[in-house]
């Protein structure tokens, strides 16, 4: 204990004095190493993979980071508080459902489609954060649970029917180039971390989520409505997970009830892969937004890169899974070097 | 009053009345329920899912959690049904070839976990990529059809009446778990590790060797799952397994087990693995959209947890902490 008092618990020196890190700390984060790992990998594509910087493979990486990134942050907006929110698929499959409903259906001009889908994936987090406030339970089972609901009754109500007709604002967005090789879809990612990451250094709110998430009990003794809190997180990861599930149809050009997969589990892996490899602590209290935009691009960047090399499509989801193995055991592997030296 | 008061503190005596109380009025509404055909297909489905549902159980019982159930059954499915179309091996040798393939893979989990301290979820959704991905890599998404007839004598088969044979290994793994469980060391071993490891530890109880066997038991009996639903499909699906996860933590969480680890039931989790079979055909029988199974199945858990919590009073601890 006196030992802890003593030195900056190591999931604050990050986020809280990251303006004043070192520079032979900064060397140690998992941040630099993922940039490295980043350089390292585009350099060896780059060399081994024909048509691995044309043009057309560099849109495509840039989109599905994008998305990748947007799922990845949703997860990490309910990690923070030591939580876990299963139904990020499921929310944002619904998300996007809703959002096709409301402009095929309804025949609701498409800005406000869009605000509505949000706001259903506000109110989808906003009944699991209070499943789990209320009940006391572990957000694992209660997310297992709605994730199994909201995927039922959205694939009851639309009878797993995708909505095809959107007005071409959707595809021209998803279609559009910027300088030949970037996404404007990136660009909505950058906002979403930019805005994260203000909200998690320099707001009251963002302030509260981390405490909340870091102790619960002592936040509560400083006057920290934990509960509302973890509520509140619980309704931003909706949002990020509704805005993932729309770039993704505007990707697709359609709204479709398979495109996260069985019960949106085919997110469960980039969601956690993000957040995992940029650092962000499993037992809440500690965030690194840029480590989770890094690790969910290098993600990407992966899976791309091991198809241009014609690895097999079939075989890159071992190589994910592999991955996320290597990264907890080199951050355990980090974090005990760092404990030994003292430099956390 | 006390003999009531002392059955509604036991496991297995509410989903018992779950299970009276809805066959009693399913039947009421629809004569066919209890016919002999579809007490045949419950139990072909009782048959598959309670494996799939001890199979979590045991994780539970140390406090953990194994999100790679379906991907363990389903790369033991392939094997079984590649060992014997692509090498051509007999029928009881692949079967075996699969269970060790089963077993393999818990202990994988299990030595990751124990070796690297990480949470079991951050380990078994790693493995559970992992493991799916070799499956995809090998079959490449296209399943096996050369199953040999004798399998698929013993998938179709009745032993008595309306019982399919399928049962006959679940029956047998149900009562060496419950012997497990109740009698033999490495159970009582499992148990302790659940409800406090510490304790365990200081009492001479070999964490680690515990850890890892209730992985690989895990593992061996989503190996059984798998081979048996080849059985009953008399194909080798590379999907097998893949919507197993909410099967599998709702069975056991509405036989009372304890997430936070130390106390579950192997009867009421077969109990429970009734009622969600029960549901889940009374939902076909009355031609309700099959739609929503998932929706029951979810709503099932909550009301489970809940009721689970009022009975307990105690505070829950979360799974993942304690991974």
């Amino acid at each position: 204990m006196s030992v802890k008092d003593l030195s900056p618990p190591s999931g604050l020196t990050l986020s809280a004095y990251g303006a004043g890190l070192s520079r032979s700390r900064f060397f140690l984060s998992n941040e630099f190493g993922l940039i490295l790992l980043i350089a390292v990998f585009v350099l060896v594509f780059a060399l081994t993979a024909r048509g691995f910087l044309s043009p057309f493979n560099l849109f495509s990486l840039g989109r599905n980071a994008a998305v990748n990134i947007m799922i990845g942050l949703s997860m990490m907006t309910v990690i923070v508080t030591g939580g876990l929110n299963l139904a990020v698929g499921a929310i944002g499959v619904s998300v996007a459902m809703a959002c096709g409903w409301m402009i095929e259906v309804l025949g609701l001009p498409w800005p406000i489609a869009i605000l509505g889908g949000l706001a259903l994936g506000a109110a989808l987090g906003f009944i699991n954060g209070w499943t789990v406030v209320r009940t006391g339970l572990h957000s694992f089972i209660i997310t297992l649970a709605t994730m199994s609901i909201f995927f039922g009754v959205m694939i009851f109500l639309t009878r797993a029917e995708a909505f095809r007709e959107l007005p071409d604002v959707f595809s021209a967005f998803g279609k559009m180039k910027i300088a030949t090789y970037f996404s404007p879809l990136l660009l909505v990612t950058l906002a979403c971390a930019l805005a994260l990451t203000w909200l998690y250094r320099f707001t009251v709110t963002g302030r509260e989520m981390l405490a909340a998430g870091a102790s619960p009990a002592a936040a509560e003794l400083s006057g920290i409505r934990v509960g509302r809190v973890i509520v509140l997180c619980h309704m931003l990861s909706g949002v990020l997970a509704g805005v993932a599930a729309l770039m993704l149809v505007t990707r697709n050009g359609a709204a479709i009830p398979s495109m996260a997969g069985q019960l949106g589990q085919d997110w469960l892996l980039p969601a956690f892969l993000g957040p995992v490899l940029g650092g962000t602590l499993l037992a809440g209290g500690k965030v690194s937004v840029l480590g989770t935009v890094l690790g969910a691009f290098l993600v990407t960047l992966l899976s791309s890169g091991l198809l241009m090399l014609q690895v097999g499509a079939f075989w890159v989801q071992t190589f994910l899974g592999l991955m996320l193995l290597t990264a907890v055991l080199l951050d355990k592997a980090r974090r005990s070097y760092l404990a030994r030296r003292n430099l956390a | 009053m006390m003999q009531i008061s002392r059955l509604s503190r036991t496991d297995w005596f509410g989903p018992l009345l779950a299970i009276l109380i809805a066959v009693t009025l399913i039947q009421s509404f629809s004569s066919t329920f209890l016919s002999a055909f579809n007490i045949q297909i419950l139990l072909l489905a009782i048959a598959v899912n309670a494996l799939v549902a001890y199979s979590q159980m045991i994780i539970i019982a140390i406090g953990q959690m194994n999100l790679s159930v379906g991907a363990i059954g389903g790369l033991a499915a392939i094997s079984f049904a590649g060992a014997m179309e692509v090498w051509g091996l007999p029928a009881p040798l692949a079967a075996i070839f699969a269970l060790v393939v089963g077993t393999v893979c818990g202990m994988v989990n299990g030595i990751l976990i124990r070796i690297t301290g990480i949470s079991a979820f951050v380990i078994t959704l790693a493995t559970l990529s992992i493991y799916k991905g070799i499956n995809l890599g090998i079959t490449e998404a296209q399943p096996f059809y050369g199953i040999p007839d004798s399998v698929k004598a013993f998938g179709s088969a009745l032993l008595i009446g309306p019982i399919p044979w399928l049962v006959v290994p679940t029956l047998m793994t149900t009562l060496a778990l419950w012997v497990m469980l109740r009698r033999l060391p490495i159970g009582r071993f499992i148990l302790a590790v659940g409800s406090n490891d510490h304790a365990a530890a200081l009492s001479g109880i070999s964490v680690g060797v515990t850890v890892v066997a209730a992985h690989a038991i895990s593992g061996l009996l989503a190996a059984m799952a798998g081979v048996l639903i080849v059985a009953r499909l008399q194909i080798g699906q590379p999907s097998i397994g893949d919507d197993w996860l909410i099967l599998s933590f709702a069975a056991p969480v509405i036989g009372g087990a304890v997430l936070a680890g130390g106390h579950v039931s192997t009867m009421a989790t077969l109990l429970g693995v009734v009622i969600v079979a029960i549901i889940t055909q009374a939902l076909v029988l009355f031609s309700i959209d099959p739609f929503l199974v998932q929706v029951v199945l979810g709503a099932m858990i909550l009301a489970a947890v809940g009721l689970n919590r009022l009975r307990s009073r105690q505070p829950l601890k979360g799974g993942i902490q304690n991974g």
